[in-house]
């Protein structure tokens, strides 16, 4: 699949400012993005289960030049939300599509795995399993077990609105979350718990928010401006709490559950949870999946007098 | 001096301690581990260096400076200083890195000014420290002075050897504290754990020479090309500066409470815009590229230019390993040093 | 300066003086008698203002410390502070730590000719060293301000602004940026203004202050007329927290503004790096 990733992107970038990619990061079980500019840079390109950013957060850094992208099905469809929403100009873009096999947890290899990741000697991936040395252990880890939770319960493995789209199709087989099913099953007073003692753990360091492809406000964000105040700066789990809340809120009906927040987060706080909660309330009231039809107006981005799934006056 | 401490008392102490003093040791938390003010109860985890760093010892997240008060309608306020409750606080198992990482803040806060929030809490820190016995792919302790059982900023080194660790005391604070009964006579294993202490030392990768780094990286200060190339996948959040032990930079706020306000210190971030950003709207550092510039010239160029040569950095190498993209600030510094052949 | 570098004075708003539609004054005086009695600070140097529960600011003491009535500050509204600022009236309670920074080189200034240029609220720290030169006037050459805003409306210490141009032992020229009806004195913008006046750099010193876009052109006037890069003085803007060098926001390269600033000479800025 990569050689023919690399043929398809040697063919355009004459057009292009750059492409968006993946590489080896700096050991081996870390990709890491990858900024290709000349024809030079192509031999570094990677893909597979390590190729966890999703690169469409560049995107509207980059607006207004000429850009291409590799993404994967999840990826895609933060394209076409920002699209979708005027951040990006989609002409501008051009969408390198994978049919994807799933990328991995670096939290569940961990687990997995009978020292830190750090410890890597060397790591060699087959078609469905990661063979691996560890603080020099040898040790075999099947792909499955490993693989992020987005990836089971995907619904859009091939890339969405590709320009082109490399690899063989793949059938979604969408599982449930079994942590969010868990997750949803605890009474009220449970879940504020839970939130109370994790959200102690944050350090309001922002990468759930930077990592975040549809979280645009960034240099702006009322996470830290003093006008308007809604938020102060002391750390505590109120506080931590609130930010998250808004956070979520903000990517009402714009989330496409790409992960790249709890990805991101270093103290591993499965902001998921509160994501996927939220979505699935956006899909009950609209009907609607963020970033899945080109030219779809996000439900809070318009009005309908009688939202039909909302019974207002039902009385 | 040294003595012996059995892994299953680890625990033990961290409760005695704990009753005198607070202790800050990383706890295994929700797949984490972080250092947390440890309460009884709480499962202190070696095995994994801990996410965030801990600076929090010396240097709180959010530490209150002043308490103002004002009563009735009188337009006179009072404005308390807040410093902190003076008391013992034991750092239980940290990395030598994290011990060493404060030691970055001396010359900046008891240097020219006296910042007594942060003298007192140094002077009232005693940091128990764990030798690495294997690096990390993002270790580079030994590029940047320290190494994986370096003493600097440690007051006790505990050595693992079988069945436990050896405590060696570093300073007389730590010594004291190795009265402590939970401890036993080490005998032999004072030379198991030079050899651990050996055997860690060898197994650290080939060092860089960041010696150039200060004028390398000034002379592509104004290489704007240089600089975009280095920071296009920075995503500029700030979970390098805030997982850094060195990282000092803070930001000083009002929490207004009514008839009483508080000022608080809280981390702050250089990756932020806000940062910088002037009264007028103008802002130096106003993209990403001008911001990770700051973030890596003050570490391995401004900083050691000042103070002698010291590099505001660790090599705890938390900064690469928590970064959500892989910005790795040794390739970037090694980029600047190799500039041009 | 106080033990603790957080912790402010209590002092009280002895005067306000609405200078523009966005600028005022703020005349303060330290609670603590003796303390105010012995305060002491030399021209250039900033001082933080505390609106408790708000914040703080950095302004230029823009007062000479050879009238030590009291303190003043002059603050345009920009942000949370500023505005908070504008709301107090006199008798209200502010905090201040001051002072703060380097301040001018007033003793290599001596028997020299000084030429000001000044724009808009950047008057404010050119004001507290050309009141410092007045009240020591034998000690310096030939003085000349020129003080440019956009319009009349938005010229600062518009009271004083006739006792200087009535003074016989300085040059003041006023200028705006566009004819105004009822303006008297000159229009242009300041560097072209300056090119007019043509001061000669011979055994003088220039002391700028204003927007970057006029510190701009001025330093390119000011060249063109033959003032070498230590001839030239300035003094920056930079966002400030702690004021001391600690928080670690106004740097340049290894300066920091509110330490080792906010005056520099052109020759000092040009071999920092270029991160203004």
């Amino acid at each position: 699949m990569v050689e023919a990733l690399k043929t398809a992107i040697a063919e355009r970038l004459a057009d292009l400012e750059m492409v968006i990619g993946w590489e080896m990061g700096f050991d081996a079980l870390h990709a890491t993005p990858l900024f290709i500019r000349e024809e030079g840079d192509l031999h570094r390109l990677t893909l597979g289960p390590l190729a966890v950013h999703n690169l469409a957060t560049y995107l509207p850094g980059l607006k207004g030049k000429k850009v291409g992208v590799v993404v994967k099905g999840c990826d895609s469809r933060s394209v076409i939300q920002l699209a979708n929403e005027g951040l990006i100009k989609r002409e501008d873009i051009t969408v390198f599509g994978l049919c994807c096999d799933g990328v991995i947890s670096h939290r569940k290899l961990r687990e997995a795995l009978p020292a830190d990741l750090g410890f890597v000697e060397q790591a060699t991936w087959h078609s469905d399993r990661l063979q691996a040395v560890v603080a020099g252990h040898a040790v075999e880890v099947r792909l499955q077990d490993i693989l992020a939770d987005k990836c089971i319960s995907c619904r859009y493995p091939n890339a969405l609105a590709a320009d082109v789209l490399v690899g063989a199709a793949r059938t979604p087989a969408p599982q449930p979350v079994p942590c969010q099913d868990a997750f949803d099953a605890l009474p009220q007073a449970e879940k504020l718990a839970f939130w109370e003692a994790t959200m102690a753990r944050c350090i309001r360091c922002y990468a759930c928010r930077n990592a975040c492809p549809l979280c645009v406000c960034r240099d702006h964000c009322i996470a830290t401006t003093r006008d308007p105040l809604w938020l102060g700066q002391e750390n505590s789990p109120a506080e931590n709490f609130m930010f998250q809340m808004i956070h979520v809120l903000h990517l009402a009906g714009r989330c496409t559950e790409c992960g790249e927040c709890e990805r991101s987060c270093p103290v591993d706080i499965p902001l998921l949870l509160l994501r996927r909660s939220m979505n699935r309330v956006t899909e009950e009231l609209f009907d609607y999946q963020a970033g899945t039809t080109p030219g779809q107006t996000p439900p809070l981005l318009t009005f309908q007098v009688e939202e039909a799934r909302i019974n207002e006056r039902g009385w | 001096m040294d003595r012996f401490l059995a892994a299953s008392q680890l625990t033990a102490l961290a409760d005695d301690l704990a009753q005198t003093g607070p202790v800050l040791a990383p706890i295994a938390e929700g797949g984490s581990v972080v250092f947390r003010w440890y309460r009884p109860g709480m499962r202190i985890e070696l095995s994994r260096m801990a996410s965030t760093s801990p600076k929090a010892a010396t240097f709180p997240q959010t530490e209150p400076l002043l308490a103002v008060r004002r009563e009735g309608e009188a337009k006179t306020p009072t404005v308390e200083a807040t410093l902190p409750p003076r008391s013992r606080t034991v750092v239980l198992g940290c990395r030598p890195c994290g011990a060493r990482g404060k030691e970055i803040f001396g010359p900046v806060f008891l240097g020219g000014v006296h910042d007594p929030y942060f003298a007192r809490r140094r002077e009232d820190a005693l940091f128990m420290a764990v030798v690495c016995t294997r690096p990390e792919t993002t270790c580079f302790c030994t590029s940047v002075g320290g190494g994986p059982a370096d003493t600097v900023g440690v007051d006790v080194l505990l050595i693992p050897v079988e069945g436990g660790f050896v405590a060696r005391s570093v300073t007389a604070a730590g010594e004291k504290v190795l009265a402590h009964a939970l401890f036993a006579e080490a005998g032999a294993r004072s030379a198991e754990a030079d050899a651990v202490i050996a055997k860690a030392n060898a197994a650290m990768p080939p060092q860089d020479d960041f010696r150039t780094a200060p004028e390398k990286l000034l002379a592509r200060f104004d290489d704007k090309d240089f600089w975009e190339r280095q920071s296009a996948k920075c995503i500029s959040c700030g979970a390098c500066t805030y997982m850094c032990p060195t990282c000092y930079c803070f930001n000083i706020t009002d929490d207004d409470l009514g008839l009483e306000s508080r000022r608080i210190r809280t981390w702050d971030n250089c990756m932020s815009y806000l940062f910088t950003l002037e009264g007028s709207g103008h802002n130096p550092r106003p993209t990403k590229a001008h911001r990770l510039k700051n973030r890596v010239s003050h570490k391995f160029s401004y900083y050691p230019t000042i103070h002698s040569g010291t590099i505001a950095c660790c090599g705890c190498g938390r900064c690469i390993k928590h970064c959500p993209v892989g910005v790795d600030i040794r390739a970037i510094v090694r980029a600047a040093q190799e500039y041009g052949g | 300066m106080n033990q603790n570098p957080y912790l402010p004075e209590l002092a009280t708003l002895v005067e306000v003086i609405e200078e523009t539609p966005n600028i005022k004054t703020f005349r303060v005086v330290l609670d603590d008698e003796e303390k105010m009695r012995n305060f002491t600070f030399r021209p250039g140097q900033v001082g933080q203002l505390s609106v408790f529960g708000v914040g703080e600011s950095t302004f230029v003491i823009n007062s000479s410390p050879t009238r030590m009535d009291y303190l003043q500050f002059s603050v345009m509204r920009v942000g949370e502070v500023t505005t908070r600022l504008h709301q107090l009236q006199a008798g209200d309670k502010v905090g201040v730590r001051a002072p703060l920074g380097n301040g001018f080189p007033v003793e290599d200034m001596r028997g020299k000719n000084i030429v000001f240029i000044g724009g808009g609220i950047g008057m404010a720290p050119l004001r507290t060293l050309f009141l410092y030169m007045l009240d020591n006037r034998a000690d310096f050459g030939d003085i000349t301000l020129l003080y440019g805003a956009r319009t009349p409306v938005d010229m600062t210490y518009k009271a004083e602004l006739p006792e200087w141009l009535g003074r016989s032992d300085v040059r003041t020229v006023l200028t705006v940026d566009a004819e105004y009806p009822g303006w008297e004195h000159r229009v242009g913008l300041i560097p072209n203004v300056l090119l007019d006046l043509a001061p000669s750099p011979e055994n003088a010193v220039a002391v700028t202050c204003g927007p970057p876009i006029m510190i701009k052109f001025t330093l390119q006037a000011l060249k063109k007329l033959g003032f070498e890069d230590d001839q030239i003085i300035t003094t920056l803007e930079k966002r400030m927290k702690c004021g001391v060098g600690l928080c670690g926001r106004c740097n340049i390269g290894t300066k920091y503004v509110c330490v080792d600033g906010p005056v520099f000479t052109y020759a000092q800025l040009k071999a920092l790096p270029s991160e203004l």
